[in-house]
């Protein structure tokens, strides 16, 4: 992923930062809870195609967010 | 979400939710051949459209581009020249099978470094305020569900002073013109798109979708309710197409 297309990508839904997952290979939203897939290097950034979050999940990863700053 | 809203898909009036799907059923279908049909049914012509789409532009070395609904790049592979190391250009397009096949093109043509590549819908951009210089859609605008929304999303993610420019099917200014246009579209492109694409419908849904996209004055008028400013038009090829330009103030 390139670093100035991920500062330029927002969640399409809340206009909010995301958190780039470079393992899962996803781009989190934490306040909606959605993992946007990337495929091939490619952000797919539509709400239809996108991982819904469990609670748990959420909450994990808005902490892992915010020690990451 | 769902609701009794309906909208077009061509002649046919069908649910908001449905739109969006078969639409994307269209360009799934049309992907592969969609540069050749695009040639042989305006005579090479778009070429020249989109030309004018590029010169009217007026982006610049360093630029940041977003080419919407780009499809098969046409329009990024110039704009990628134009701005250079330093600048970029986003090919967004809602549809997987078209982004795959713009990127591969441009890729094997040796275009990379400088554009990115986003699956996206346009009426709700994933992109922050005032990001972009220019952003062009040429021949999107008439498949979009919610055009209204779509064109606010645009003016949102532009940079103040940053036009946006709609390449669109419009209404033939000259009706010897319409007449054969109309003859042509809909007895000569469902045919093509069967011969060459193997897709009659898809070209059938073409030609009607043109008919139901909002005119020039009407467009204009959708452009300046999403906030931009100093917007015009100027026909091209009797009215055939129109390009419509706007600034974000």
């Amino acid at each position: 992923m390139d670093k100035k297309l991920l500062s330029m990508l927002v969640c399409p839904e809340c206009k909010g930062k995301l958190k780039y997952d470079r393992e899962a290979q996803e781009l989190l939203c934490t306040f909606d809870g959605l993992a946007y897939p990337i495929q091939d290097g490619v952000p797919v950034m539509l709400e239809g195609e996108a991982r819904k979050m469990s609670e748990e999940e959420k909450l994990e990863k808005a902490k892992a967010v915010k020690s990451a700053e | 979400m769902s609701d009794n809203k309906t909208t077009h898909f061509g002649y046919e009036t069908v649910s908001v939710d449905e739109k969006a799907g078969k639409v994307a059923d269209v360009f799934h279908s049309v992907a592969a051949k969609y540069d050749v049909m695009n040639d042989l049914m305006s005579f090479g012509v778009h070429r020249l459209w989109k030309r004018i789409t590029i010169d009217m532009s007026g982006a610049r070395p360093g630029n940041q581009i977003l080419d919407l609904a780009g499809g098969t790049g046409d329009l990024t592979r110039k704009f990628s020249r134009i701005v250079g190391p330093q600048g970029k250009v986003v090919l967004a397009d809602i549809n997987s099978s078209m982004l795959n096949v713009g990127r591969d093109r441009l890729t094997d043509q040796g275009y990379v470094g400088n554009i990115e590549y986003v699956q996206a819908n346009a009426e709700c951009l994933p992109f922050e305020d005032n990001s972009f210089d220019v952003i062009t859609m040429a021949f999107g605008l008439r498949n979009v569900t919610d055009k209204d929304k779509a064109l606010r999303s645009m003016a949102r993610v532009l940079k103040p002073g940053g036009r946006l420019l709609i390449l669109e099917f419009s209404k033939p200014t000259n009706p010897v013109m319409s007449k054969a246009y109309d003859l042509y579209s809909f007895s000569a492109l469902p045919f093509m798109g069967k011969l060459v694409a193997n897709d009659s419908e898809s070209y059938k849904y073409l030609a009607e979708s043109i008919r139901m996209h909002p005119d020039q004055e009407t467009l204009k008028g959708m452009m300046e309710e999403a906030g931009l400013v100093r917007c015009s038009y100027n026909n091209m090829t009797s009215g055939v197409v129109a390009l419509h330009r706007g600034i974000k103030p």
